[in-house]
Order: structure tokens, then sequence, then C-alpha cells
């Protein structure tokens, strides 16, 4: 017990050194090699922070865009995801679970893979740096996952639930929404969040759907160093921390429900003690 | 509940409209442009057949990003599963404030994959990154980065993205190691079953599909290798941590050679098909 939580914080500590790194500079705090031993810039400051604004005057537009785009992509992945992984698991087709491994397939996908002519037909349609655009395509890159993580929630309930609500009459929208949603809300409701974070994280299909009237915090980064405008390390450090901090934020609060993300089999756990 | 047909179709439409209009679509429509001398910037259009995909096969640059993004996939993806195993296995059993040991190694994979390359492109390079930190500590001089090094820029690029997706896997297996009933573990252990011998014959066993599935998504991720990479070395250095996803990008939003970039993904979206042929497969054989 002793030895397993030495381990597993020997290795948390090495996965989060550079994140605390990157948390130091963002308050100034940085290492300066010339003396001997290596010393650090001391008081921090959290003057970095209002740098961000100068070196990228939309900065905190494009986290508005960012967060916007993505809770919008997400809440349509599941909104469409959701009938459909109920459709593939309740309708008695021998090949739905074949079907629904090759929605996780898709998933896997690259989406340079599809980018470019994707990029092409928008501008034809006139969605180019459109934010419907935008958020319809981040939907319909990760709605497959959803499938996915959706029908094996499903089809691990018992149908028992839904052909009761059948014989007193319910239809079958509202055996949808009052019986199945409330028995898989768990990962309905992680599986949005892992949407979201997908969303928001997302580089290339915002960088060929947008050409400046609507920009994403991961272009904006993107744009810094391709064009060589090069930040220096503090205020790059703290739009890192900025960027990353609803995320973190969002992970803190819902640890519990993140829980309940299941990629195959059931997400409870077996009785332990 | 056993539903009909037209319910099925139904319940499918609102994702197939949307799955059709931003994937299906563009990618037919697409994939008949390669076969031509299509590009948004011209008006003539002839045939050429493969042509395209020809000139992207004889490209050495196109066979250097192949051969790169085999390395790249070979070596992350097995230590991206080991490191996630390892760390799931140690949070199987009840532990002091699991849920939180989950969230915090969900934190590397929150970073988005773009920051990861700003991030990591300060902390190896420059006075105050954590290498150069690490050396005046030991007394030795700066270094460069080693990024910029034609030897070590692929190693670099995938410790850096098993830095970022292994938690990540660990935060999937978990789920899979906790829905073993006990009495197998259990059972294992009264057989006197050394730890090694509950990791081989119970643990991978039981999440043998979760860890294909897992597997799957990783190789995918692993072949389309981008964002992280275009930021750190952009490819370089020469082709040195070139990918093909690098080069479609690079032909048909850089310099122009539409054609050659739209042929070119399509062969990262056969690649990811093959090995998806090949999951269905041995799914199917467990299920």
């Amino acid at each position: 017990m002793r030895l397993r939580l030495l381990v597993l914080s020997a290795v948390a500590a090495a996965f989060l050194l550079p994140l605390a790194w990157t948390l130091l500079a963002s308050f100034g705090v940085i290492p300066d090699d010339t003396t001997r031993p290596p010393s650090w810039t001391w008081p921090p400051t959290l003057q970095h922070f209002s740098e961000i604004g100068v070196a990228e005057p939309a900065f905190w537009q494009e986290l508005g865009t960012s967060s916007l785009a993505a809770l919008g992509a997400a809440a349509l992945g599941i909104a469409v995801a959701f009938p459909a992984a109920f459709g593939l698991a309740r309708s008695g087709i021998g090949a739905s679970r074949t079907l629904t491994q090759a929605f996780l397939v898709l998933a896997s996908l690259p989406p340079m893979a599809y980018v470019i002519p994707l990029s092409d037909l928008s501008r034809r349609a006139h969605l180019i740096d459109t934010f419907a655009g935008l958020t319809f395509a981040e939907a319909a890159v990760t709605a497959p996952l959803a499938v996915f993580v959706l029908y094996g929630a499903i089809a691990q309930l018992s149908p028992e639930w839904e052909e009761a609500a059948l014989i007193d009459g319910a239809g079958l929208l509202r055996i949808l929404r009052r019986v199945v949603l409330p028995l898989v809300a768990p990962s309905l409701a992680a599986t949005f969040l892992v949407l979201f974070v997908l969303d928001w994280n997302m580089l290339l299909v915002p960088l060929v759907l947008t050409s400046g009237e609507i920009k994403t915090v991961p272009v904006a980064l993107s744009d810094f160093f391709t064009f060589e405008r090069e930040l220096d390390w503090p205020t790059a450090a703290s739009a890192l921390v900025v960027s990353l901090a609803p995320l973190a934020l969002l992970v803190a609060v819902f640890h519990r429900l993140l829980e309940g993300f299941a990629l195959w089999g059931p997400a409870t756990e077996t009785s332990d003690e | 509940m056993r539903l009909t047909a037209r319910q099925t179709l139904l319940l499918l439409a609102p994702l197939a409209l949307l799955l059709g209009g931003w994937l299906v679509v563009p990618a037919a429509v697409g994939l008949a442009a390669t076969l031509t001398t299509y590009s948004p910037l011209t008006t003539t259009v002839a045939f050429v057949g493969g042509s395209n995909y020809g000139g992207v096969i004889r490209d050495p640059q196109f066979g250097e990003a192949v051969r790169n993004v085999l390395l790249f996939t070979a070596v992350a993806v097995p230590l991206e599963l080991g490191v996630g195993f390892v760390v799931a296995y140690l949070l199987r059993r009840p532990i002091w404030g699991r849920s939180w040991w989950r969230a915090v190694v969900l934190l590397p994979w929150l970073v988005s994959p773009i920051a990861v390359g700003v991030m990591w492109h300060y902390l190896l390079g420059g006075a105050t990154g954590i290498l150069n930190f690490a050396l005046a500590w030991l007394g030795l001089p700066e270094a460069p980065s080693p990024i910029g090094d034609v030897r070590l820029a692929l190693l670099v690029t995938i410790a850096i993205e098993v830095w970022r997706v292994g938690p990540f896997v660990a935060f999937l297996l978990l789920p899979g190691l906790l829905a073993v009933p006990r009495d197998r573990w259990e059972l294992a252990t009264l057989a006197g079953a050394r730890w090694h011998e509950r990791i081989l014959r119970i643990a991978i066993p039981e999440i043998w599909p979760l860890l294909l599935t897992v597997g799957m998504l990783l190789t995918g991720l692993s072949l389309g290798a981008f964002d992280t990479i275009l930021i750190l070395t952009g490819g370089g250095p020469g082709t040195a941590t070139l990918t093909p996803a690098l080069y479609s990008y690079d032909r048909a939003f850089v310099t122009n050679d539409w054609p050659l970039g739209a042929a070119s993904a399509w062969l990262i979206a056969a690649g990811v098909a093959a090995v998806g042929a090949v999951y269905i497969r041995l799914a199917r054989r467990r299920a």
C-alpha cells in the first residue's frame, strides 16, 4: 500500500512537473541558470497575464469563441449520437455491434484525412469563418466516438424498463426521454465532458475552416509560432495557463462524473470491500 | 424493446445528416477530385486517373514521412498503452483520494496538442527551460534544444506524445480493470499467483476488448500525428519529423499543390481503414 502510493506519487510528479514549471513561469517565477547553483526570479507577479492582451489583443474574445463552439459542438454531438446509439442497440440488426465498431474506426480517422475537401466545400457553401460552420464540423468529427460509447452504455441496460413503458402506451420519443435518458445520464454527462475537451483542443478543423473572422485559442497559439512572432516565455506560459484553466476547472468540479466514461463494458465498479 | 426498421431509421437520421454533410459528402467529393487536376484555384479540370497518387508515392519526402510515422506509431502506441496500464493498475485497488488521482493524471491530456508543442518548445530550449536548469545544476554548460538535432528530434516528439497521451490511457483503462469481478483476483491470490501472473492471466485477458479499442484510437491518433509537431519542429530538421499529415497540410494549404495534398490525405485514410478492418476482426472474435 505504501509502496503503491510512493510509485504513484513519483509517476504523477514526473507527469506534472512540466505543467508546474509552466504555472510558475506564468507568475514570472523563472530560473536563472547563470548563478551557481541556479536560482529563481522572485517574487511572483501577475503582470504577464495582462501582457497576453498586449501580445494578442483578441485573446479573451478567442477564449469565448472556443468555449461557445466547444459547448455547442459537444451538445450537438450528444444530441445526434444518443438517439443513434439507442437505435443501433435496439434495432435487432445482427451486425449492429460491427457497425458500432465501424464508428470507432471513424472516430480514429485523423482529421487530416478529410479536412482538405471539407475546407473547399465549406468555402463554396459560404460556411467558412462562420460560427455555425465551425460548430457543425467539430460536432461531426467527435460524434462517432459518442455513438460508440453510448452504444456500450445502452447495450448494458436491461430492455425490461423500455418494454414496461411500451406496455403503458408510451411512444418512442417518450421512452427515449423518460426511461433511457435517466438510466444512461452518467454516461451522457461523462461523454459530454470528453467531447467538450476534444472540441476545445481541436486545431486542424478550426484552422482550415476559419480565416480570421472568428478564431479559437489553439489557432491563435499556432499563429504565433507559424508567423514567427515569438512570445517571451512568461507571457506564453500565462496564455497556456489561461487556456488550460477552464478545462482543469471543469474536470476538478466534475471528476466524479468523468468516472462514468467507459469505452467498453460497465463503468460501475464491482463492489470492493 | 425491439425497434421497427422505420423507428431505427428515424433515430439514426440526425446523425446521418450531420455526418453526411460534414464528413461523407466532402470525403466522397474529395476522393473523386483526387483523380483529376482539381484545385480550388483552377478553372479547368482534367481527368488524370491515379497519377496524383503516383506523384505522392514517388515523392521521396512522402516516403520519409511514412517511415517517420510508422516508427512514431510503433514506438508511441505500445508505450502509451504501457504507461496507461501501469497507472491504471496502481489505481485499481482502493487508495486514498482515488478519484482525485484520476482527475490529476488526466491533466496532461487536457492541454491542447498545440499548447503541448508551445510548452515543450520552451521547456527543452532556452535559458528558462527544464533541460538547461538540470544541466546548470550539474554544473554543465547550456545545451541546444534536442528538437533541433536530426537524430533526436523524432524520439523527442514520441516522448512528448507519450507524456500527453499515456495518462489519458490510464483514465480509459481504469474502468475496465475496476469491472473485473473481485473473486477473479481473490481466486488467483489463493492459488498463489504472483503479481505478474495476475497481470498476464487476469488483468490483460479481462480487459482485452478495451485494450484493442484504446489501441485502435491511439493508432489512428499516431498515424495522423500533426498538431504538436507542427509547432515544435514543423517537420524538421530537414524531414526528420515530417509526417504524412504535415505533408498533406503543407501541399494543400502552403505550397498550393492541392491534388498532391488531397491524394496523400486519402493515403492516410486508407492506412487507418486497413488498421480498422483488423480491429473489427479481432474485436469480433472476442465478442
